[in-house]
């Protein structure tokens, strides 16, 4: 039986039980929701059965049916309605007042699903709470497992707890709190400076050259496409923590544009042309013709090494000639403590006297060879002139010992002979070949001799070959550690182009496991009292509930610190111990805690949400003392979105409802775009954040969104998007001329890689992205059993066909018609986001790919992005957003319903959606992007009060 | 019990006799029965079936994929699979794959506990690790849930896996954390009884319980481990960046294998997923996402088979390997269950029916090629793992029977 026959005999029975019986067992509500419901039919029945019934089933749709199915809840008739989506344009239309009874009788009857009434915290807000909390900048985001699940927001309810999270989240309060509050004192501050590069594939070595007192870099892109890049020697960062970078450097080239320099971290693994493990830690421009000092600050650990990239447009492979970087120096200082005593000192333990010895930088500008740390030396069987011992022992591997080979060429053997006059142990040598050169000389196996007095050597300890190809330090290490006076190194063969036995080392040391002891900064506290340490933890857990808490509240905490302080008698132990309790603790993790007053859970709910972590001291004060009223509200929101806190609010909102988390995924092909770099995708996220946060802080309206005549870029975007005279790397605003096709969301660089997968684009991938988005459309998913049409610009030509097939099959059409035209007018935008009127069709390449600037493709068929969105035609990206500005309302709804999933972990039921749409100004200029943050925020802190 | 070391835990008795039998696996002489181990491996993306199933039935040689697998003998391809409850578009079969649990893209969707983690509550028993679960990237969840049905993040850091299996911890700092954790769960549960009383929200104390009860059963697992070494293995891990996809599948299998064969653990589950982006394999470069939405058309697949021919290079290797490796009275391999296959059997229409589908070892006697009759729900493949395991928990997910399809 269908609903319309279901629903009319029940409202003809309660017509008759009402008018034949006592109507006394129907109270007032019920009674309503009858009277509601039979409204409701009747005007279904007047603008929708038309299309809509068992038996016509437009678009594939039989309201009938799907209202009588039990756990239907009704929200795509919903959103269709309240969007007015539907009835469609061309068909008779509701007053709003018929549509309002409509939408609150499908409110009413949905089922109120069973959400849970909390939530854990995310990954992001547990590190962003408990930096905040000691005072540090530790990002460990990543030792912790990514918590989302399959939902779009990280605060999504039906994701639970689980023993592997809070096991995760025990290591990373482990590793926060020893940041934090090291157990064996702050690592004392040093400086390093190093103008050595270590060394690096042989071929590459063209790219960067000696020049002045540094080294003159130009752009690398390897054969492979690889961005390549130089590590820096002799500065190995001893300790995890913040480093200071310094690049004495200036820009060589006669051209307007700046140079950048990308600044990684990581691992020197290869030394061939492969990418290297390591990330980008920030980009300095330049722009200065003399020397000058460029600073970064940069968060490293042991281990990491730093390296650097150049890139310009003008330098690329530039083998002769003065142009390109040239970096005097790195100075490297650190690791930093903010203040001294730390700020977590004077944070976690005010009023508490510090004992502390003071603290200076350490200079360790001179390189040293750990041979020369333990008081040794080497000697050499012979060497050329210019190219002596020492060479082996400066940290370079571009500078070397060399055999003497004129005027006459020495005789074998040839070896070096290492002198440990301190008898310190050595578990063996550190071996680097010179890097350059055509090969000759280069050393391919060894023999290892011990010895007291450098006369009786004996029988080999070992003998061994070393890799020619690589250039990294290769590590020999002897059959068992030694304390000998002198070492020989042996060359037993090496390599011979021409038929002379000569030997050839870049660098040679020794390894020792002599116990490298990092000098530290002492500090500590002076008090033993128990008294005190119940009010260290105090503070910290009523920060960190965002509630007052009571003794007894406070008794199982303090426990934790009391026993570990009677164990030990430690006070800073002891308080890390119960810091830990509290931040692994459900008050903590689960949201929302427990709180003495409804306010304090409004102050902890906005700080997670606006700030991604605990709420500071001013909204703990308010909490205190006040209930919070709308005022008071709406002006914390204010203040606590000025505050650059909000920024990570603005970065995680952005990687959930636009979905940049998977931009990185994402690898343009480099045969398609081959100017595609790191540089770029470092800033293409940055515009758009940089963006939404400019639209927020000056409360512009919501139209923004999707479209304006200005963006964020620098100079790297801007010849992305071709606009010219944009020169230097600071992002600044810019303007778009009206002919522009840029400007809002969707035409951004970001939105249209990420929506690619970084070859072809799919206008059914970008479709979708823009309908689910942007757009609002709630559409059911793909049925089974249908054939996937994916794209393909090989045969251009049938790319749309191809997608039109979508028209033909009435189940497909009914979501794809609000899917596919989207993505078909941003097909002017390439896999890259780069413009387009013609495609690319990648030509075929077979063998081993070579990077080349011109790419490997060539042009295809025209580039048709119209389409028509229900009866709007339209030509391409202007139209599209011309469509979509049309009903501001519905891009309005569409935002409020995303920033309300993002701030309480669920999608707003139809009740709330009828009030969220309710908040959505007539007047499409009135409605502003951060009044409908804070009225979200209102309405969802606010909920449950009268 | 909290203070009892693992050589007293002995003492008292309250160690189970498995576990006496595997502590002392190397001392020689005596005749001790081989641990049993189970691995499952998804295949997240599927496999382009005419390349996967033999075109002869039951002769492997005529599978594209498989002809040159080196363990023929031990292994069978089963045909005629399917998971029942998948009706949608599938995205999310991925998460039902272990489960078995029905319409995973409902939003009421509530998973069910997956067969490894069923098979780990006895088989996880005596090692240092109950289980292992491996996925190619950051993502927090795979073919693992748990009793609330929640997902367990698998881990994807080959250096990590191998630190945590095999390198040494410094013992006083690490009996030192352990203690310092109990005091903490301790308090825990203090406040969390102190808030019952004052009425809080019941449901959020009983996740978090529940939670802190499996944490402290994991501490004490911990502890009775912790004056037993770890095992000493040579690093055999590959860093080759260029095949990034290619090296994590090789390093993740060989990790496997590392644990088994030092019995570090009896039970692994391995998500393999890519979704997003290109990866590059030997031999071809692409969105294997968009590729496995092949559509029929030729190059694409070709593609797509490159990607699909280095994962089950991999895999074969992995069997070759475990096949290598002599334990009692046969080899790694007739010790190991290893079940591989995917959720999807046709991902370019995301179908889950005749899902590819390859038990390999565990002593069973091979056929190399079964095709079922009719389709047939995955789950009575997995009702009968569960009873081969001496497990018995009624049905399992949509199974009908144990149709013993594997001959001891």
């Amino acid at each position: 039986m269908n609903l319309f026959l279901t629903l009319r005999s029940r409202v003809i029975l309660y017509l008759i039980t009402i008018s034949g019986l006592s109507v006394s067992f129907l109270s007032d509500s019920q009674s309503k929701v009858t009277l509601l419901e039979q409204e409701s039919i009747e005007l279904l029945e007047q603008y929708c059965f038309d299309c809509h019934d068992e038996e016509t089933k437009k678009g594939n749709f039989d309201l009938s049916n799907l209202l009588d199915e039990e756990d239907h809840d009704g929200s795509l008739i919903f959103e269709n309605l309240i969007t007015s989506r539907m009835p469609p344009a061309d068909k008779k239309q509701p007053s709003s007042t018929q549509r309002k009874t409509l939408l609150d009788w499908l409110s009413k009857r949905q089922n109120s699903k069973t959400i849970n009434s909390y939530r854990r915290i995310s990954r992001h807000e547990f590190v962003h709470s408990v930096n905040d909390l000691l005072g540090v900048k530790l990002d460990l985001t990543r030792n912790i497992p990514e918590d989302r699940g399959t939902h779009d927001f990280d605060s999504d309810r039906k994701i639970l707890l689980t023993k592997e999270m809070l096991s995760s989240y025990f290591s990373a309060a482990d590793e926060m709190l020893e940041f934090a509050l090291p157990e064996k004192g702050f690592p004392q501050e040093r400086i390093w400076i190093t103008n050595k590069i270590k060394d690096s594939h042989d071929t590459y070595n063209i790219y960067t050259r000696n020049y002045q007192e540094g080294i003159l870099f130009s752009w690398t892109r390897a054969n492979n496409g690889n961005n390549y890049s130089f590590f820096y020697d002799n500065f190995d960062p001893p300790v995890k923590g913040w480093y200071e970078l310094t690049f004495d450097a200036k820009k060589l080239g006669d051209f307007e544009e700046d140079i950048s320099v990308l600044v990684f971290s990581g691992k020197y693994y290869f030394a061939d042309d492969r990418p290297q493990p390591q990330r980008l830690l920030d980009v300095i421009s330049l722009s200065n013709r003399e020397v000058k000092s460029h600073t970064i600050r940069a968060f490293l650990h042991p281990g990491e090494n730093v390296s650097v990239h150049c890139y310009s447009k003008h330098t690329f492979r530039k083998k002769k000639g003065d142009q390109g970087a040239y970096i005097k120096q790195l100075k490297a200082k650190g690791p930093l403590v903010d203040n001294w005593p730390p700020k977590t000192y004077q944070k976690l333990f005010k009023g508490l006297d510090i004992d502390f010895t003071s603290r200076k930088p350490i200079e360790t500008s001179t390189f040293q060879t750990k041979l020369k740390a333990i008081g040794g030396s080497l000697s050499v069987s012979s060497y050329q002139v210019g190219m002596e011992k020492e060479k082996m022992q400066d940290g370079s591997n571009r500078t070397f010992w060399h055999s003497q080979f004129s005027p006459t060429v020495a005789k074998p053997p040839h070896f070096v002979v290492l002198k440990n006059p301190a008898k310190k142990e050595i578990n063996g040598l550190s071996y680097t070949k010179w890097s350059g050169g055509n090969g000759n000389g280069r050393v391919k196996s060894y023999s290892i001799y011990l010895s007291d007095d450098a006369q009786s050597w004996g029988n080999p300890v070992l003998e061994g070959k070393v890799d020619i190809t690589r250039s990294y330090e290769q590590p020999i290490l002897f059959p068992k550690k030694t304390k000998k006076k002198y070492i020989k190194f042996l060359v037993t063969d090496a390599v011979s182009l021409d038929g002379k036995s000569i030997a050839s080392i870049g660098k040679l040391d020794v390894i020792t496991s002599l116990p490298q002891t990092i000098p530290t900064s002492e500090i500590s506290l002076l008090s033993r009292s128990k008294k005190d340490l119940k009010k260290v933890i105090w503070q910290f857990a009523e920060k960190a509930f965002s509630s007052n808490i009571t003794e007894d509240e406070l008794a199982p905490y303090y426990e934790v610190s009391l026993n570990s302080f009677e164990g030990h008698g430690d006070f800073v132990m002891a308080a890390k111990a119960g810091f830990k309790a509290v931040i692994c603790s459900h008050r903590f993790l689960l949201a929302p805690g427990e709180h003495s007053n409804k306010s304090y859970k409004i102050a902890s709910d906005l700080s997670r949400v606006l700030w991604l972590s605990v709420p500071d001291q001013e909204l703990l004060n308010l909490s205190k003392t006040e209930k919070f009223t709308t005022q008071t509200l709406t002006e914390q929101i204010n203040r606590m979105l000025k505050d650059e806190k909000s920024l990570r609010m603005i970065n995680s909102f952005c990687s959930q409802w636009l979905n940049l988390r998977s931009f990185n995924k994402v690898n343009p092909s480099l045969k398609l775009y081959p100017n595609y770099n790191d540089l770029l995708n470092h800033y293409l996220p940055i515009e758009t954040e940089k963006y939404l946060n400019h639209l927020i802080q000056e409360n512009l309206p919501i139209s923004y969104l999707i479209d304006s005549d200005f963006s964020f870029l620098n100079q790297r975007l801007a010849q992305h998007y071709g606009i010219d005279g944009i020169i230097g790397q600071k992002i600044r605003k810019v303007s778009f001329s009206p002919e522009s096709p840029r400007g809002g969301l969707l035409t951004m660089g970001s939105v249209l890689k990420v929506t690619a997968d970084g070859f072809d684009t799919s206008p059914i991938l970008r479709g979708a992205w823009v309908s689910k988005n942007i757009a609002g459309n709630t559409l059911s998913p793909p049925p089974e059993n249908v054939k996937a049409i994916e794209p393909e610009h090989g045969k251009a030509t049938t790319l749309r066909e191809q997608i039109e097939q979508h028209k033909e099959n009435k189940t497909c059409y009914a979501c794809h018609k609000s899917i596919d035209p989207y993505g078909f007018a941003l097909e002017n935008f390439d896999a890259t986001g780069q413009w387009r009127t013609k495609y690319r069709i990648k030509k075929p390449h077979n063998g081993t790919f070579q990077f080349r600037l011109e790419g490997y493709y060539h042009l295809g068929g025209e580039v048709d992005a119209s389409g028509e969105i229900a009866t709007h035609k339209f030509d391409g990206v202007f139209g599209l957003k011309k469509i979509l500005l049309s009903d501001h309302r519905k891009v309005a709804y569409n935002f409020t319903k995303k920033f309300f999933e993002y701030t309480n972990g669920y999608k707003p039921n139809l009740k709330e959606r009828l009030h969220l749409f309710k908040l959505i100004p007539e007047n499409a200029k009135e409605c502003r992007i951060k009044d409908l943050i804070t009225k979200v925020l209102l309405y969802s802190l606010r909920e449950g009060e009268e | 019990m909290r203070n009892i070391s693992r050589k007293e835990f002995l003492k008292v008795g309250a160690a189970l006799p498995l576990a006496m039998n595997s502590l002392s696996l190397s001392a020689k002489g005596k005749e001790k029965p081989s641990p049993r181990r189970i691995i499952f491996i998804n295949n997240s993306l599927g496999f382009y079936e005419p390349y996967f199933f033999p075109k002869k039935r039951g002769n492997l040689s005529t599978s594209d994929y498989l002809k040159d697998m080196k363990a023929k003998e031990k292994m069978t391809v089963f045909q005629n699979f399917f998971h029942p409850g998948m009706e949608t578009s599938n995205h999310d079969s991925e998460k039902s794959f272990l489960t078995g649990t029905p319409n995973p893209e409902s939003s009421n969707f509530v998973n069910g506990t997956s067969l490894d983690q069923l098979l780990a509550k006895e088989m996880g028993k005596d090692t240092r690790f109950p289980f292992l679960n491996f996925s190619i990237y950051d993502r927090g969840w795979g073919c693992s849930w748990n009793d609330r049905g929640s997902a367990i993040p698998p881990m994807h850091d080959e250096e990590k896996i191998f630190e945590m299996l095999f390198e040494e911890e410094d013992l006083r700092s690490k009996q030192q954390q352990l203690e310092n954790d109990q005091n903490i769960l301790d308090c825990l549960r203090r406040d969390l009884k102190q808030l019952r009383g004052q009425g809080s929200d019941p449901g959020k104390l009983n996740n978090y319980k529940a939670v802190i009860g499996e944490l402290e059963t994991r501490l004490r697992h911990e502890k009775f481990w912790l004056e037993t070494k770890k095992p000493k293995v040579e690093k055999s891990l590959s860093e080759d960046k260029q095949f990034e996809f290619s090296t994590k599948v090789k390093n993740l299998f060989e990790l496997a294998k590392l644990a088994f064969q030092t019995d570090s653990t009896r039970v692994i589950t391995f998500s393999m997923d890519w979704i997003y982006g290109a990866i590059k394999v030997p031999g071809a470069t692409g969105g294997w996402h968009t590729l496995s939405h092949h559509g029929g058309r030729k190059d694409v697949i070709t593609k797509l088979s490159q990607i699909e021919i280095d994962v089950l290079k991999h895999f074969n290797n992995f069997l070759f390997e475990l096949d290598q490796i002599k334990e009692g009275n046969g080899t790694l391999l007739d010790h190991t269950t290893v079940v591989m296959g995917s959720n999807f059997g046709d991902s370019s229409n995301h179908t889950c029916n005749n899902l590819p589908m390859i038990v390999a070892g565990g002593g069973y006697q091979h056929e190399s090629h079964t095709v079922l009759e009719k389709p047939t729900p995955l789950c009575n493949l997995y009702l009968e793992l569960l009873h081969k395991h001496n497990m018995d928990f009624g049905n399992f997910g949509s199974s009908k029977k144990d149709m013993n399809l594997l001959k001891s």
